[in-house]
């Protein structure tokens, strides 16, 4: 198989800050998978998802996604972004349009350009934003303004945007992270049943182990920028994802030192 | 930091007491002759009564000329602040260009518009133009500072998806950021072409055209029967434009 995404020796600081946000990042993921990042919070989970999705500038290393390698200096070209669909912690959706419209914008790079300008989309495109909401179970919601949904209803706008977008590569910036434990499970279960129902690759980040248990193939631990382990989820130990988050180095720690 | 607040708070207190008192102490206001002026005003509304209806055709020809000082005052205000609204917008001007524009239009809000009116008139001559350029001055003080603060507003995280998701800066303007900044901009400048026409119904008292124009010259000339109706036609239209206003507005929420 192809990897959907390659890359090495990644590393990135944000501009004003002394600590590297990515440092010495190599990835390699199969087609057609769900992989699950996990890692504590400034791990640098957004930080590589971000460059994966060709919006960071700066970066050093070789970063190859779907065949094309990205370029730190310069955004990829339209057309190829169109391939790699990502999905907004905080959903980025036009709160003033309604749910049909939104999900639709995931389609405008499909469109013919005059009928996105004029938002005409064609049957076609139509029905596969409808489909898109169906499988995210909010089709009754199409002619809802998003400004009056919950953050359930939202989370699954974004989603259902996503899928509209046909994408072989879906990147989930905590896809589940403000919804109950029973609602998370079903978002997370109806990405990446949708997602391999169109062949795309998914790659979610969570600060839920279990989920990754249960929804991804593989799982990446991320911590201080680095990836601390990448395998297959049944090999995934309890010790491992403990030790990922408990033994997390953060500016504060040697402080706290100190202290003692 | 408490301390501090009470007697700043006392300080204010004494301003005003003491302004208040000055008021009435170098202002005239006898009591005998406010008692006095209860029956003169009685007499004054009385010959304003019954209201003279056939001054209808001033009424309408003085109203159709307030609202075209409105409309297209307000079109001219609409048309500077589109420019000095993206220069007075933190996201679009350096700090040293809004900062500058942004004490510009306070300026220009702190002129009252009768002020700009008269002055206009000396400029340019009596009749509608001066009140149109006046509208026009004074709106663009408070519209293009509306309009900085829709562009401010905008949400950048939708537009951030449509250009992950392939959409060139044209859809994104379009598709993310018109349908956020529309509604707003439209509802501000309702409002402010309300608040246009209110305030351009005095215009014609320092001769800057429309229906002001006519009480004036009613009351001067003693004709209280003709400035009554005129009166109840500005009131008729106060409330009219309210009604219309009101529900323009609340189509675009
Ligand atoms: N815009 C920024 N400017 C400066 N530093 C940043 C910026 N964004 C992130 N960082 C820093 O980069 C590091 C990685 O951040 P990132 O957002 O990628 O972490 P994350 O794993 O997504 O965390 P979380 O789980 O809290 O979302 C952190 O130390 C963070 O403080
Ligand atoms: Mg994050």
């Amino acid at each position: 198989m192809t990897p959907a995404i390659q890359t090495e020796d990644l590393a990135f600081s944000h501009l004003g800050s002394g600590l590297p946000a990515l440092a010495e990042v190599a990835l390699l993921t199969p087609e057609g998978a769900a992989i699950a990042l996990l890692g504590p919070s400034g791990a640098g989970k957004t930080t590589l998802l971000t460059l994966l999705d060709g919006r960071l500038r700066g970066w050093h290393g070789r970063a190859t996604v779907l065949g094309s390698a990205l370029d730190p200096d310069r955004a990829p070209p339209l057309a190829r972004r169109a391939d790699t669909g990502f999905i907004f912690q905080e959903f980025a959706l036009v709160e003033r349009s309604t749910v049909l419209r939104n999900v639709l914008n995931g389609r405008l790079a499909r469109m013919e350009f005059f009928r996105a300008l004029l938002a005409r989309p064609s049957p076609n495109d139509v029905t596969i934003a409808r489909t898109a909401l169906e499988d995210c179970g909010i089709a009754d919601l199409a002619e809802r303004r998003v400004d009056s949904l919950s953050g359930g209803q939202r989370q699954r706008v974004a989603i259902a945007r996503c899928l509209a977008q046909e994408p072989r590569l879906i990147l989930a910036d905590e896809p589940v992270s403000n919804l109950d434990p029973v609602r998370a499970a079903e978002i997370l279960s109806l990405l990446t049943r949708a997602a391999r129902k169109r062949g795309a690759t998914t790659v979610f980040s969570s600060h839920q182990p279990e989920l990754a248990r249960r929804f991804a193939e593989r799982v990446i631990g991320m911590r201080n920028g680095r990836i601390v382990f990448d395998m297959a989820t049944e090999d995934l130990s309890e010790d491992a994802t403990v030790q990922l988050y408990q033994d997390a180095e953060n500016p504060l720690s040697p402080l706290l030192q100190v202290v003692q | 930091m408490k301390r501090a607040r009470n007697v700043g708070g006392f300080a204010a207190s004494a301003l005003i007491a003491g302004a208040v008192l000055w008021s009435l102490v170098t202002t005239d206001v006898e009591l005998s002759r406010l008692l006095s002026a209860a029956p003169r005003i009685a007499d004054f509304l009385g010959r304003m009564f019954p209201p003279d209806p056939t001054v209808m055709s001033e009424i309408v020809r003085g109203s159709a000329e307030t609202l075209r000082i409105a409309i297209v005052g307000t079109l001219g205000a609409v048309i500077l602040s589109v420019p000095l609204g993206i220069l007075a917008s933190d996201t679009m001007a350096p700090p040293a260009v809004y900062r500058l524009v942004r004490t510009l239009l306070a300026l220009i809000r702190a002129i009252p518009l009768i002020l700009v009116a008269m002055l206009m008139v000396g400029a340019v001559g009596l009749g509608p133009l001066p009140g149109i350029i006046a509208v026009a001055f004074h709106a663009t003080g408070m519209l293009a500072k509306f309009y900085s603060e829709a562009i401010d507003n905008v949400e950048r995280a939708p537009i951030a998806a449509l250009e992950s998701a392939g959409a060139g800066p044209i859809l994104r303007l379009r598709h993310a950021i018109w349908p956020q900044m529309a509604p707003v901009i439209a509802r501000d400048t309702i409002f402010r072409f309300e608040l246009n026409l209110r305030e351009s119904l005095v215009l014609g008292i320092v001769g800057a055209g429309g229906i002001g124009f006519y009480i004036q010259t009613y009351v001067r000339s003693f004709q209280y029967d003709k400035a009554a109706s005129v009166t109840i036609a500005v009131i008729i239209m106060v409330i009219a434009i309210e009604a219309v206003n009101v529900a323009l507005r609340r189509r675009f929420t």
